[in-house]
């Protein structure tokens, strides 16, 4: 089972420009989320995206600057989950900027994920699975029942 | 026409196929009698149906002269792991990121 996500991407601009995409709010807000990022250590901040609550997820985005090396690297905490202060995602989310070719190659990684995070997505499902699964073996049990008596 | 293919994310995103899938998770339904839940018309209760099986959501059986839809786990797992759903946030945004910074080299040059 896959814990982190990592994608490398190639800007064909200075790490001093794609920088400051990652670090300045009002351009940060452009392509990612508003946000109330500084770009001091160890300051806490919040992400806001659409809630979506059939998975559980009520759209805040938790994260506290966790290193800054300028131009080069940064990474931040990066928790959420349903609202009333339950975390199900405690994860960290890290950019590396290397110069390359006249531009910045770009590098996420994107770790922590647990290997099974058990949402309590739909509660009812789980039911309707149940009784899916009960009827299954209902089935299984009297094709066996049949088969001896045939 | 080739069908349209939804993740996970996208067959919970519309109502009526939470809804749908809310009244699968009771019992198996016929097509026809999960339409009647519905102001919409078959063909078009038939397509959220056909969808949701595509992205694992339900299987069609058919028994005698019905359709019977149940609902299978397979597309609710995907739903139960953030990892799937930052996987795809992380493409789009980049992607995003991509697009804004080779407009600002057309425009400004640098």
């Amino acid at each position: 089972m896959k814990k982190s996500i990592q994608y490398t991407y190639f800007f064909e601009h200075s790490p001093e420009i794609v920088w400051e995409y990652l670090t300045k709010p009002e351009l940060m807000e452009q392509w990612l989320m508003p946000s109330n990022f500084q770009l001091t250590p160890g300051h806490d901040f919040q992400f806001r995206t659409n809630p979506m609550p059939a998975f559980e997820f009520d759209g805040n985005i938790y994260c506290k600057v966790l290193e800054i090396d300028p131009l080069k690297k940064l990474s931040y905490s990066w928790k959420g989950g349903p609202g009333n202060g339950i975390t199900t995602m405690d994860t960290i989310v890290e950019w590396t900027l290397t110069p390359e070719n006249n531009g910045t190659s770009l590098y996420l990684n994107h770790y922590g994920f647990e290997e099974t995070v058990h949402l309590p997505v739909y509660p009812l499902m789980q039911e309707g699975w149940k009784k899916n699964i009960h009827k299954i073996n209902e089935l299984i049990k009297k094709a066996q029942h049949d088969t001896a008596n045939a | 026409m080739t069908q349209q293919m939804l993740d996970a994310f996208q067959v919970i995103a519309d109502p009526s196929r939470r809804y749908m899938l809310q009244l699968l998770s009771k019992d198996s339904m016929t097509i026809n009698a999960l339409a009647e839940n519905f102001d919409m018309s078959r063909p078009a209760v038939s397509k959220h149906v056909k969808l949701m099986q595509a992205a694992g959501f339900i299987s069609i059986s058919d028994i005698g002269r019905e359709r019977y839809c149940t609902l299978r786990q397979d597309g609710f797992k995907e739903l139960q792991q953030w990892i799937n759903y930052f996987d795809k946030f992380w493409i789009n945004k980049l992607t995003k990121l991509e697009s804004i910074l080779n407009d600002r080299k057309k425009l400004t040059g640098k």
